[in-house]
């Protein structure tokens, strides 16, 4: 009740694909 | 790590290890402060509620969304080229104070790309890039419409060769405005996936510094070109980027000009430069941290209004953001994404375009200096030793190579100015991010 979470990531299933300045 | 900070009387925590970002009130931010070890007074926080915030860090660490380990993934190490910038033209019909490249020269004499060098590079780049589909080729300068036939010609060149492939090119475009009209403008309008159009915003900031050759300011010249071409490109991608120096530190009113002038993607950059009286300095962080949160407020409000924009730095995904791996391996230069100059030479990025020490060969070698490569690609968050302690660290994943290089000697010492900046961003991104969520808008 006095820490309100605004943002935190969604499981990471992906990484280092390279698919993505 | 978990970084205690407050914009606009809101106070908050964000843990880096995973990306999260907590609300609480300042006695939430003191404890957290104590409990890193800073020296508070917190005399005034009764037993109990130290028990309530007690509890309530204990849960999201238990969750692991605080003080959560940092993991060290392995960056991108990725042989395949993915991008190309094509220095289309080494000359400009403006005469920018500030310019990196020389006023498009690029400390090299001026110099147009022919056609055939253009050919050999997209042909590079597609040999070069592995089982990678998409492929991106930015046409840069100097002014690329001095040179816009081979613009066209390699634009059509590169997308019969990716058509053979199974490829799909993205091209980008950065311009003055200065003849981006009529047929040009319905060309890059209709093949370019983003075009990038240089406008520093009000008029007398604006021409101070980007002049004509013959000294003249160039707002006038350009800016009914830029509105016309926002008017045509709707929908599809574009930013109006402005340059702001250390002669209008009070930058926020020249994003609010571009805003209130039609433009509604906008990108406001710190000058990077010795020039004595154009560099930021850093007595000048605190007035230019002031500006950003004077930002901030105006962002906030023209959402309110129904005005929004999008500005470039106040954009921060927290939840679906880039995998580990690319948040450590940042920009790709020198690894995955290369320049091309005139006649054909290759370099890590458009930065370093014109040394010869880092010339890593040539579109008409068809290969790459290994030793140099190399470098690059082993250059990563984590051999940016001033990074290890910085809660930014994986959203801004050590800063520009060429600008550490530039100023520090070396392309793992990050360049303390800029730093500074893109904290100071990152926490108003933050905000505006716990804004949005509070209004349902995000």
């Amino acid at each position: 009740n006095k820490i309100k979470t605004i943002a935190h990531p969604a499981e990471r299933k992906v990484t280092g694909c390279g698919e993505c300045c | 790590m978990v970084h205690v900070f407050q914009v606009k009387g809101h106070w908050y925590l964000f843990d880096t290890g995973s990306s999260s970002l907590h609300e609480c009130d300042e006695k939430g931010a003191l404890l957290m402060r104590e409990k890193l070890g800073e020296k508070v007074d917190v005399s005034h926080i009764t037993e109990k509620e130290r028990a309530e915030y007690e509890e309530d860090f204990a849960e999201l660490e238990r969750e692991g969304l605080l003080f959560k380990e940092e993991e060290k993934t392995a960056p991108v190490k990725s042989k395949e080229v993915k991008a190309l910038c094509l220095h289309i033209c080494h000359d400009c019909n403006l005469r920018c104070r500030y310019c990196f490249a020389d006023e498009g020269a690029y400390h090299s004499r001026r110099e147009f790309m022919s056609l055939e060098t253009a050919k050999k590079a997209i042909d590079f780049l597609i040999e070069n890039s592995g089982n990678r589909r998409i492929l991106e080729t930015d046409f840069f300068g100097g002014e690329p419409l001095l040179n816009f036939d081979v613009v066209k010609e390699t634009v059509y060149y590169a997308k019969e060769q990716a058509a053979k492939r199974g490829k799909k090119f993205l091209f980008t475009l950065t311009t003055n405005g200065l003849l981006l009209k009529d047929d040009i403008a319905d060309f890059l309008n209709r093949e370019m996936e983003n075009v990038v159009l240089s406008l520093d915003g009000r008029k007398e900031v604006h021409d101070a510094v980007r002049k004509t050759a013959n000294g003249k300011g160039s707002f006038d010249l350009v800016i009914e070109n830029l509105k016309n071409f926002v008017k045509i490109r709707g929908d599809k991608h574009y930013y109006v980027r402005g340059t702001f120096t250390a002669k209008n530190p009070d930058f926020s009113k020249d994003v609010l000009f571009l805003a209130d002038n039609g433009f509604d993607s906008i990108s406001m950059e710190p000058v990077v430069t010795d020039i004595p009286d154009l560099a930021i300095t850093k007595e000048m962080l605190p007035r230019i941290g002031q500006e950003y949160d004077a930002l901030c407020d105006a962002y906030l409000e023209y959402m309110a209004k129904g005005k929004g924009f999008n500005f470039f730095h106040f954009n921060v995904d927290l939840e679906g953001g880039p995998c580990l791996a690319k948040r450590v391996s940042a920009c790709g230069a020198g690894n995955e994404y290369f320049s091309v100059v005139p006649n054909g030479d290759i370099y890590p990025c458009h930065q370093f375009a014109g040394d010869p020490a880092f010339r890593m060969g040539s579109v008409y070698e068809g290969k790459l200096d290994e030793k140099i490569r190399s470098k690059f690609r082993d250059s990563c968050l984590f051999t940016r030793k001033k990074c290890e302690n910085c809660f930014a660290k994986f959203i801004c994943s050590g800063g520009c190579s060429a600008n550490n290089y530039h100023f520090n000697g070396d392309i793992n010492e990050p360049y303390e100015i800029t730093c500074e900046m893109m904290k100071k961003r990152t926490e108003d991104a933050m905000h505006i991010l716990a804004e949005k969520k509070r209004l349902g808008r995000a």
